[in-house]
């Protein structure tokens, strides 16, 4: 790269041309999938509640010594969801909530899709007994029921938010590392490879430049599916006592529901829209990520 | 939580076992419970380390508000064996494991392995039955979905299997409880059978079925999707395939060419996958049992949790792991054993 | 291929013939004429029955169903009353103390209960550190135990005691415990040999406990055939199971209070919130040092001025946090001995502090606690006054009162920073130290020497890492330790009181804890089955967690009739609404989700 710089930006200018291309085109394929569209601007609205909330709902509608509603009061014109044992309007902390359920759920799955891309495309490059014990590692994890597991992390460490992101990051990435596995390898066997290997590239070039590359797309429909999982994973730590308390998310609220007995008390307007709200986020990210998915892998189209 | 509805897992699977084809199958099998004998190696030696991190002295937080002085403390302490060096600990727990031999538990103070096999079979009944149902629907509605693609069948059936894999388990299993135990009496409210119950023979069985209604919809629920989504995916590429053409233009009726060959060949990489996401049907036991009060494993696990007991929490995970496990290996033999391509070869 | 239909087949069979393999090696006794049983939903822990090593409530609570002890607490006030003795007599240095047994007990096999029974239990534990590992502290002011005769039991005590030596402690068969081998593991869980009005007949952990009758009680046999316990894990489900008639009794432990108000109007259920003799508050950390004066732990220095404990206590307010984080199920707290015991509990009123943060703040500024430019105060190094306080991540009451608390004490200029935990870090860390502020609770007996006593500089631990023994909140007073000593001694009751009521004035003054409230017990029974439940106090006490037997000892069936369980569901919307509502919605997501792919399915077909 140091002997060559001028080619090398010429092809890198080539290459970010080709790459917006084909960014277009698989946008034009998303789109044509009603159902991705419908769950990718759901999506959007609900993340943009989430990062108005301090506008929508000032914080200190969340601070109980400043507000005075009746406690586990039904629905009404003012309070549209009620409120919850603490007095808090349920609107309020469900959308504070979701600021800590996205959060988690988004910064989870990345730590996730890193580790597994890594550890995927090494054990796929490499070979010798190195990449033979980190494969074993991979099944160990990929069988491994996770949540015990991500129990174990979370009861360990000190109860909060990131405790509860390395736990679930920690113990989701073996699926993705197979699947970069295998991509690694179906990649690698294509003749283009080989021409690279021949005009004598490194391990750094093969992999930065081809692998990379054409690993990445499936790694990020990857991505927007296991956000839901990561989701779904955050509500029951908090079901299991293993969240942090002090900052409301979907799970804590669910948490509080139980402990405070609001589902046997026929509070509905508490019990239901923190599931109700896990339900549409991980349905969304799921259909967007199946929506990708048939994008970028040609073979599933159609189906 | 490993368990994305994931269909390229198909083909990621489909992949790795075309590549070794061609070994034999003593070969395969070595390779493959060598790979099983380092995670489990891999379990114990975790089960042991990661609960041993957890800070804090477990006589004090049991004993919490009760009069106890520190004389009884160190006895305690004696008692679990927490006066001894960790290193010397570890050397206990590795000699006791051959025989099955968790050490004793801090709260109940008896063995760990007697707990587990108490606790067992409750779960392996609400999982066995959980699994099956999930598998066999799954399965059935995904070949279905994927024979009539696009139909309203297929739609209905894929969206709504959908989202019920966006429910959260616990509060199904909280609404279940609240509608079909407390509003409408239909179904009891938790336990395995009637506590204190004399029946035996059906009456008894009859019990327990009731029981279980509650505990395996939820689980099923939550997990069939998965079945359908794979199975659907590789039917739908099966359906492709030459030899189904040849099939046809032999004058096969249709049903006959989806029996007879399509089907059972999609099976072949769904059956793995099923295999490898029992880990997640696992996690849904720990709290399905948790709120349906099923006295099995993952009822056990909540509960130590709380101690926290962690002899215990050691003894049921490494059980769960390695049931896991011990089931991919099963499920890589039968593999090796059912596929037709690997057999001619 | 056929194979892969013949392995789902099996599967599926297979799962079904587990189920039968599990059903089959149940219970086979006869079910001739059907027993009046009476079915509590608990949730607590059991980890054994065997009454020297039990450390949870619940299998304590139970065994106080199935050992008599040798003196009772009294239904009333929990004063000692006749249990296996009818009388007791004390010398005048309070060292000897001599029992009398009743005669002609037996225990549930039928032989007699003697004197040799407590004595033997009593050896047991002075000799053998293990078997003491539920009640050491109990014996270990015991010299020696002797009995002379049948009828009479002789403890001789090392140090003067005014405290009845014969409460709590279970005593069992002597003619049973002796032949077994390893007493400190024995089980005691099938066919337990018993002298209380149950006695435990079979538990099946994880899911029940049966208890039965027993005729040979000394009060003569309950109405009840028995009692079965079934555990829940889910209180929910437990208020559910109660509604449906699937239990008769739930409250153990507390049931919330949305729980808690579902059942008040509901048809064929009483519910009863009874006075606890539990008290909860806040542990402030005063300066935790060991008994010979090394510093142990972390804690903030603010907290060992008096003038900020106080303070904070001031810039609390009780009332409000009682009736917001648990809708007034309560008593205000005066000290850490609970109301239902008025005859220990201080009460003056004159002395109380109200909540008034313009005098927590006044208080604050005189001590010299200047505030910084962002309102919160400096601390005496010029640094701002930042509080931990550790939050216990499975209690919903605790987390709530954290809400209130933190804004409170900003109020007043002192910053706190809350640490969601778990219970076991939090013992571990107050144990060492190393903690600012955490919600403690306790359950108290009914003579308060214990609790007392690990206020004491004698109670402070002997390792900089807080180990050698518990204290209550890592304060001692000299002026304490005096009274406490004289207390210990004096057998006049009334004045024993006394000095009681002084000592804990002098702990209210210092405020190393701030008592909030002695929280109710919520609890609900199907009183159109069963009737005579008895409250321990008898005047508003509790029907679960006595510290006897009471509550079921008069219960009996409502009339023969008492099939006619009636449904019961909660007015109003009710919990059928908003079903509905899920119902609708999730099939308005699920239609959604299919409408969704049914548009998609035009591009989707293009091959």
């Amino acid at each position: 790269m140091t002997s060559a710089p001028r080619s090398s930006s010429r092809a890198t200018s080539a290459t970010s041309a080709r790459r917006r291309a084909a960014a277009g085109r698989v946008w034009r394929e998303f789109r044509s999938s009603r159902s991705g569209l419908v769950g990718l601007v759901v999506l959007l609205v609900i993340v943009l509640l989430a990062i108005l909330a301090p506008v929508l709902a000032p914080a200190r509608l969340l601070d109980v010594t400043q507000i005075d509603n009746p406690i586990n009061h039904p629905p009404t014109w003012s309070l549209p969801l009620g409120t919850d044992p603490s007095g808090r309007s349920v609107l309020v902390t469900l959308l504070w909530g979701a600021r800590v359920s996205l959060l988690v759920g988004v910064v989870a799955t990345l730590l996730s899709m890193v580790i597994g891309t890594v550890v995927g495309m090494a054990v796929g490059h490499y070979s010798g007994w190195g990449a033979a014990v980190l494969m074993r590692v991979v099944d160990f994890f990929l069988v491994l029921p996770s949540l015990v597991l991500a129990i174990v992390l979370s009861a360990v460490l000190a109860r909060g938010v990131w405790t509860i992101i390395l736990a679930i990051g920690v113990t989701s990435w073996a699926s993705t590392a197979r699947l970069v596995r295998s991509q690694t390898l179906t990649i690698e066997s294509r003749p283009y490879i080989e021409r690279a290997w021949a005009l004598g590239a490194g391990h750094r070039t093969v992999i930065g430049r081809h692998v990379l590359p054409a690993v990445l797309p499936l790694v990020l429909a990857n991505t927007t599916l296991t956000v839901g999982s990561a989701i779904i994973a955050e509500s029951t730590l908090s079901f299991l006592g293993l969240g942090d308390t002090t900052k409301p998310s979907w799970g804590s609220m669910l948490k509080v529901a139980l402990d405070s007995g609001a589902a046997t008390g026929g509070f509905w307007w508490f019990v239901l829209p923190p599931g109700l709200a896990i339900v549409v986020v991980v349905l969304c990210f799921t259909l967007v990520g199946r929506a990708l998915e048939s994008v970028i892998n040609p073979t599933l189209r159609g189906r | 939580m490993t368990s994305a509805l994931l269909e390229q897992d198909v083909e990621a699977t489909d992949a790795d076992r075309d590549v070794r084809g061609g070994t034999s199958f003593w070969r395969y099998a070595g390779r493959k419970a060598g790979g099983a004998a380092f995670s489990l190696v891999m379990v114990v030696v975790l089960g042991f380390f990661a609960f041993r991190i957890l800070p804090g002295d477990p006589t004090r937080s049991m004993t919490r508000g009760r009069i106890m002085s520190p004389e009884q403390l160190e006895t305690l302490k004696r008692q679990f064996g927490l006066d001894e060096p960790l290193h010397t600990q570890f050397w206990i727990y590795l000699k006791n494991l051959p025989r099955l031999d968790f050490g004793e538990s801090y709260v109940y103070r008896r063995p760990v392995s007697d707990l587990i096999a108490e606790h067992l079979g409750a779960t392996l009944l609400l999982t066995g039955v959980s699994a099956a149902i999930a598998i066999a629907l799954g399965l059935w509605i995904g070949q279905r979905a994927a024979w009539r693609r696009g139909s309203w069948f297929d739609r209905l059936n894929t969206g709504s299997a959908l989202v019920l894999w966006s429910v959260p388990t616990f509060w199904l299993g909280l609404i279940l409880l609240l509608v079909f135990g407390g509003m409408l009496h239909w179904l009891p409210t938790g336990g395995l059978k009637t506590a204190g119950t004399t029946a035996t023979g059906i009456p008894l069985v009859w019990d327990v079925i009731r029981h279980m209604i509650m505990p395996v919809v939820t689980l099923v629920a939550v997990t069939y999707a998965q079945y359908l989504l794979v199975m659907r995916a590789s039917l739908l590429e099966e359906m492709h395939a030459d030899y189904l053409t040849t099939a046809r233009a032999k004058g096969l009726r249709e049903d006959l060419v989806r029996r007879r060959h399509a089907v059972p060949n999609a099976l072949l990489p769904t059956v793995t996958l099923v295999f490898l996401h029992l880990g997640g049907l696992i996690a849904g036991a720990v709290t399905v049992e948790a709120i349906f009060s099923w006295p099995g494993l993952g009822y056990l696990t909540y509960a130590a949790l709380s101690g926290p007991d962690l002899p215990l929490l050691q003894g049921t995970f490494v059980v769960f792991s390695s049931i896991v496990i011990l089931m991919n290996l099963a499920a890589d033999l039968l593999y090796r054993f059912l596929d037709p391509r690997v057999r001619a070869a | 291929m056929r194979a892969i239909r013949n392995l789902v087949a099996t599967l599926s069979v297979g799962a079904l013939a587990g189920a039968l393999a599990v059903a089959a090696p149940a219970t086979s006794a006869d079910a001739a004429k059907s027993p009046t049983i009476f079915k509590v939903a608990a949730s607590s822990t059991i980890d054994t029955f065997n009454p020297f090593i039990s450390i949870y409530l619940l299998p304590t609570g139970l065994n106080r169903l199935v050992y008599e002890n040798l003196v009772q607490y009294s239904v009333k006030d929990g004063s000692p009353t006749e249990g296996l003795a009818t009388k007791w007599e004390t010398s005048a240095d309070a060292k000897t103390w001599t029992f009398t047994i009743r005669e002609g007990m037996k225990w549930s096999d039928g032989q007699p209960i003697t004197s040799a029974d407590p004595q033997w239990t009593y050896q047991q534990m002075m000799t053998d550190s293990d078997m003491g590992t539920a009640n050491g502290s109990l014996v270990s002011n015991f010299a020696k135990v002797e009995a002379p005769d049948p009828q009479t039991l002789v403890i001789t005590m090392k140090e003067p005691q005014a405290s009845n030596p014969g409460l709590e402690i279970p005593v069992v068969p002597k003619h049973v415990w002796e032949k077994i081998g390893d007493k400190v593991k024995y089980a005691n869980d099938t066919n337990v040999v018993g002298s209380g009005p149950f006695v435990l007949e079979k538990f099946t952990p994880s899911q029940s406990v049966v208890l039965k009758a027993n005729p040979n009680f000394w009060q003569g046999k309950p109405k009840l055939d028995g009692v079965t316990y079934v555990i829940y894990k889910n209180t929910d489900a437990s208020v559910q199971a109660l509604k449906a008639g699937e239990v008769d009794m739930v409250g153990q432990p507390t049931l919330t209070v949305p729980q808690f108000d579902s059942l008040k109007n509901a048809d064929g259920i009483t519910t009863n919130a009874g006075k606890g003799r539990r008290f909860v508050g806040l542990s402030l950390n005063p300066g935790a040092k060991t008994r010979d004066g090394k510093k142990v732990g972390d804690g903030n220095p603010v907290l060992q001025d008096k003038a900020v404990r106080q303070a904070i206590r001031q810039a609390i307010n009780i009332p409000e946090l009682l009736d917001k984080t648990f809708q007034g199920h309560g008593t205000l707290a005066t000290s850490f001995i609970p109301s239902v015991y008025p005859q220990w509990q201080w009460k003056d009123e004159s002395k109380l502090a109200k909540y008034d943060p313009a005098a927590a703040n006044a208080k604050l500024d005189a001590a010299g606690y200047k505030k910084g430019p962002d309102g919160v105060r400096l601390d005496k190094s010029g640094k701002p006054i930042n509080l931990r306080l550790f939050v216990d991540n499975s209690d919903s009451v605790d987390q709530s009162r954290a809400d209130f608390i933190v804004p409170w004490l900003k109020a007043v200029g002192i910053g706190v920073t809350v640490k969601p935990t778990d219970g076991d870090t939090i013992s571990a860390d107050t144990t060492a130290g190393k903690y600012d502020m955490y919600f403690t609770a306790w359950s108290l007996g009914a003579d308060p020497d214990y609790q007392l006593g690990i206020n004491t500089c004698n109670a402070l631990p002997t390792k900089t890492n807080g180990e050698g023994s518990t204290s209550m909140d890592y304060w001692c007073d000299p002026e304490f330790d005096k009274l406490y000593a004289q207390q210990h001694a004096e057998l006049d009751p009334a004045k024993r009181q006394e000095i009681v009521k002084q000592m804990q004035a002098i702990h209210y003054d210092a405020a190393p804890s701030i008592d909030f409230w002695y929280p109710e017990n919520l609890e609900a029974y199907r009183s159109d089955k069963f009737k005579d439940l008895t409250k321990m106090p008898e005047d508003g006490g509790v029907l679960n967690g006595q510290s006897g037997y009471y509550a079921l000892l008069k219960a009996q069936p409502v009339g023969a009739d008492s099939k006619n369980a009636s449904d019961s569901s909660g007015g109003g919307m009710g919990a059928g609404g908003w079903v509905a509502i899920a119902v609708a919605l999730l099939a308005a997501l699920g239609g959604g989700a299919w409408l969704a792919r049914r548009r998609g399915s035009t591009a989707d077909d293009r091959e």
